[in-house]
């Protein structure tokens, strides 16, 4: 007994120090994880939504809004005869035979075609063309001919049981630092139905998101790259694909696929991480625990994992049988003329590292400020009121599109309600000096509520319409008359609070002090 | 498939459908499985297929040079094997396969469509199958439905009495979905007496997709043909948008309503025969009207003449239009707006045209005419308006009946099938023969 107990005890001790010799072998001198000698290889497929204003195969709405439902409608699926034959269907069967899928019906967002009860219509032009664009920005070589294909779905996310998607470009690239990071295609597809809930063997769907255009950027492998690099390159396809101004912005509308493999073992397939800023999270913790099964000497296995919204992942149940892939053949082969690519090319937008550079050197804004200019989904109405208004602080307005809306947001205020007409109309009367940039924040919030009142009525209501110069010296004067005593800086604090949002706080600063100065002189 | 030229370069280098390839064009170059052309499309691409599955097509130019590499695969659709012993205590069902969509299986590599009507096909595709009957299945035509004529449904009458003859106690039909309710329609004039349960199936999405109508489309006719007291013929296919449950609609009663949804199908004037539930297989009946199985006996009455031809009325249509039809046809449908009404013009109003002189010289040289009502719902009254008055004095035929155009078209092709003689046609039409003129509509008989 005592002699086994000790052997055991042996081997726990022999066990221990190999342990650490492991986690050591794979640390940098710093005792930090050194990712290079992992061997850590990781590739990247990007989902972006495309904000069109059709879906890509019908017309209903791409705006995924609707709440009301209207009606659901309840369909099994079944496996389908393959080629590999008998055994390979009675495998799916079982999982399919008592799974129920329930479709949510939503008004203007949901017709026959994704029932799956009426063949797909022509592409949205709209859609193929941003996807042209972005796959042109990522310097991908067109098909002569895209051809839409089938690929098998089994979760019953697709009602047709297939999703539709295409190659759009191919072997193309995108610059990271002095590196190049390849992109191995750029594809067109439908989005799928969103899930609502499970309920046992029941899942219900949502069909409004179903047919919602997306590109998908897949890279090559990405070898020697850091979790956090990894990330950044993410951020980057994501920048570039904003940069067309013809993407959806806001939760859900950009999903990443990431897959990890380390020390040359098998690749674990991560979906749906949704939000950027979680994806080095996500990788490291792939890798943390990849290290710990091998520690614990189990294999790490070929698997499709999801990702949680803390960046750990959880596994998904595998379906038998590849995803297979064939003709779409309801739809023609969509021909590109040398003709019409050739225009998209040379209207193509700037890309976003000449922007970054423009926003930088021409409207002196901060690299951090022009970047998140760049990334933001305000992009393009920055621009348009930049332009319109040329003497009007870029910094500014970039402060209001990346930190004021960003505050409001973070207080509940819905400002996703806001028309761009609204933001517009604030910054015209920015420009012609009807209002001060303090006042922004409180038009924004009665806007919210009603979009459809013109500035000048709401200044008015606020009482924020900008004081004139003698109506703002009248009240200064006043208030050193009142309190003659008191410190210049506390008599500007009192100042502010009374013109708050009627005047410019550097002319009240100026006003004080010189109306300040002159009285004291006064009394010497 | 491709064009000469490439077809030429193709084999010069014997490369063939499935042939591993590289395309080089200029600077650029792509590999894959080359792809055969199906369908439409700019001929001029060479499709090929990419390892991560996508088909992309390269555009045919001068320069462009084509290799052929190893690797390659042969692409031929195999056929699978089932293994089902017979159950004595099922009942044998027979399925017949005409063709259409829900008798077709996809080689996936290429996207072509094959014929798959084997019992092996059938089991493989449908393991369902066997849980409720003993299947022997066979091909009797590969067709797009809209191809079949009324030779065709001769066949078809003649297989299925053979198949009743050989005790199957049940027949289903697999059949495209654009004409089967004129198959179904011929088959219960052909075959007034069936015996078991004539089932017409069909599915108006394709096979490849999980998501087919064809499966439960499939197991709720088997069902029927299996188990159903109803030795009609009909058509059964999806009741609604889910996959709920089936109608089984009367053969000469119903037609097909919808360009593309799954419940295409819809009884005209009468309440279909049963639902058949898909997951508990159970037939749930919503007429009593029906002939028993195994009552009467089997009688193949497959005689047809095809020289009808239907006529849509609508305004301002020629009389020009109806002369020397006799040269084509020995019999017209007409499908009359309304109670079943034509231009018939009894006001001579300056801007219409009668075609009732038209009609009257057809009647006159011995060419039955048939009016049936083009709102597909509802019964014909040739007594309420002058319109109908006129074309009943000219010894129109259909006054009071209720059948749909394509029934009415069939019935008059069969009864052409056994008589020219002017007045036993009109009696023979005017008599129901398989269910198409009710006497009577159930207030509930509107777009069911």
């Amino acid at each position: 007994m005592k002699k086994k107990k000790k052997s055991r005890l042996k081997k726990k001790l022999k066990k221990g120090p190999k342990k650490r010799k492991f986690k050591e072998s794979y640390a940098t001198e710093k005792g930090k994880i050194s990712y290079k000698k992992l061997k850590l290889k990781a590739g990247l497929e990007i989902h972006q939504q495309l904000d069109t204003k059709h879906k890509l195969f019908c017309n209903c709405s791409a705006a995924f809004e609707r709440k009301k439902i209207k009606t659901e409608v309840v369909r099994k699926q079944h496996p389908v005869a393959s080629e590999l034959g008998e055994v390979d269907v009675a495998a799916q069967y079982e999982l399919f035979r008592d799974r129920t899928f329930n479709y949510q019906v939503f008004s203007a967002e949901t017709c026959l075609v994704e029932l799956d009860e009426e063949p797909p219509h022509d592409i949205n032009t709209e859609a193929l063309r941003i996807a042209i664009e972005v796959a042109l920005l990522l310097n991908c070589e067109i098909p002569g001919e895209i051809h839409v294909m089938r690929k098998t779905i089994t979760d019953g996310s697709n009602t047709g049981a297939f999703q539709r998607t295409m190659v759009v470009g191919m072997n193309g690239w995108l610059k990271y630092g002095s590196k190049k990071i390849e992109i191995t295609h750029v594809c067109l597809e439908e989005d799928a139905a969103a899930i609502v809930r499970e309920e046992g063997n029941k899942v219900i769907y949502r069909l409004s998101r179903l047919g919602i255009p997306l590109v998908e950027i897949s890279t090559g492998l990405l070898k020697n790259y850091t979790p956090d690099q990894v990330q950044e390159i993410a951020y980057l396809i994501g920048i570039v694909c904003r940069s067309t101004g013809k993407v959806k912005h806001g939760i859900g509308s950009i999903r990443q696929d990431v897959n990890v493999s380390t020390r040359n073992g098998p690749r674990v397939e991560i979906k749906g991480v949704q939000e950027l800023g979680l994806l080095s999270k996500v990788v490291e913790k792939e890798v943390d625990r990849q290290m710990r099964l091998i520690e614990s000497s189990k294999k790490v296995v070929h698997e499709t994992r999801a990702a949680n919204a803390d960046g750990t992942t959880r596994f998904t149940r595998p379906l038998p049988g590849a995803a297979r892939m064939y003709p779409e053949t309801d739809i023609v082969p969509i021909s590109i003329s040398q003709r019409w690519l050739k225009r998209v090319k040379s209207e193509l937008p700037e890309p976003w590292t000449k922007k970054l550079i423009r926003f930088k050197q021409k409207l002196k804004l901060s690299n951090d400020l022009a970047i998140q200019i760049v990334s933001s989904e305000y992009l393009e109405l920055f621009e348009q009121i930049m332009k319109k208004h040329p003497r009007l602080n870029a910094i500014v307005v970039a402060n209001v599109f990346t930190s004021t809306l960003k505050d409001l947001r973070r207080k509940r205020i819905d400002v996703g309600k806001l028309k761009e007409k609204n933001l517009m109309d604030i910054f015209d009367a920015l420009a012609k000096k009807k209002i001060v940039k303090e006042a922004i924040p409180d038009f924004i919030v009665y806007f919210v509520d009603k979009p459809d009142d013109s500035v000048a009525k709401v200044a008015e209501k606020l009482n924020l319409s900008i004081l004139k110069k003698s109506e703002l010296r009248t009240i200064v004067s006043q208030l050193i008359k009142d309190s003659p005593d008191t410190p210049k800086e506390k008599l500007y604090g009192i100042a502010m609070s009374r013109v708050r949002g009627r005047a410019n706080a550097q002319e009240v600063f100026k006003l004080v002090s010189s109306l300040a100065k002159r009285k004291s002189k006064k009394k010497k | 498939m491709y064009p000469k030229e490439i077809e030429k370069l193709l084999k010069s280098k014997r490369i063939g459908v499935g042939s591993r390839v590289k395309v080089t064009k200029g600077k650029q170059s792509y590999e894959g499985l080359l792809m055969p052309r199906i369908g439409l499309g700019d001929r001029d691409n060479i499709v090929i297929k990419r390892d991560n599955g996508y088909n992309i097509g390269i555009k045919y130019e001068r320069g462009l040079n084509i290799e052929k590499l190893k690797g390659g695969k042969r692409l031929k659709f195999k056929s699978a094997k089932a293994y089902v012993r017979k159950d004595p205590d099922k009942p044998t069902v027979s399925i017949l396969g005409c063709g259409g969509t829900i008798g077709s299986r996809i080689e996936y590599k290429t996207g072509a469509v094959f014929p798959a009507f084997s019992p092996d096909d059938l089991l493989v595709s449908f393991p369902q199958l066997k849980e409720i009957a003993n299947v022997r299945g066979r091909k009797l035509f590969d067709l797009f439905s809209e191809d079949m004529s009324p030779a065709h449904w001769q066949v078809v009458a003649r297989e299925v009495a053979s198949e009743i003859k050989k005790k199957a106690g049940g027949v289903v039909l697999m059949h495209g979905t654009d004409t089967m309710h004129f198959t179904a329609a011929a088959l219960s004039f052909m075959v007034q007496t069936p015996t078991v349960p004539v089932v017409l199936v069909g599915a108006q999405r394709s096979s490849d997709r999980g998501s087919s109508d064809n499966e439960m489309n499939l197991v709720c006719s088997t069902t029927l043909a299996a188990k159903s007291d109803m030795a009609e013929v009909g058509i059964c296919m999806h009741a609604s948008m889910a996959d709920d449950y089936c109608f089984f609609h009367q053969g000469t009663k119903v037609r097909k309503m919808h360009t593309s949804r799954r419940d295409t199908f819809r009884s005209i004037n009468v309440v279909p025969f049963a639902r058949v539930w898909y997951e508990k297989l159970k037939i749930e009946l919503l007429r009593k009207d029906y002939k028993q199985r195994g009552v009467g006996k089997l009688v193949l009455d497959d005689k047809i003449n095809p020289r009808v031809g239907l006529f849509y009325s609508y305004p301002g249509i020629d009389p020009a239009i109806f002369e020397g039809l006799m040269d084509f046809y020995d019999g017209i449908v007409i499908a009359g707006t309304g109670l079943g009404h034509v231009p018939t013009n009894p006001s001579n109003d300056r801007l219409s045209k009668s075609i009732v002189p038209a009609l009257r010289t057809l009647i006159e040289s011995g060419i039955p005419v048939v009016i049936a009502p083009q709102t597909i719902y509802g019964r014909l009254n040739l007594n309420v308006y002058e319109a109908g008055r006129l074309l009943n004095e000219i010894g129109v035929i259909g006054n009071g009946c209720d059948w749909t155009p394509e029934a009415a078209l069939v019935k008059l092709m069969w009864v052409l099938g056994h008589t020219k003689k002017m007045d036993k046609v009109r009696e023979m039409m005017l008599t129901n023969m398989a269910g198409e003129i009710s006497g009577r509509t159930e207030p509930e008989a509107f777009l069911l």
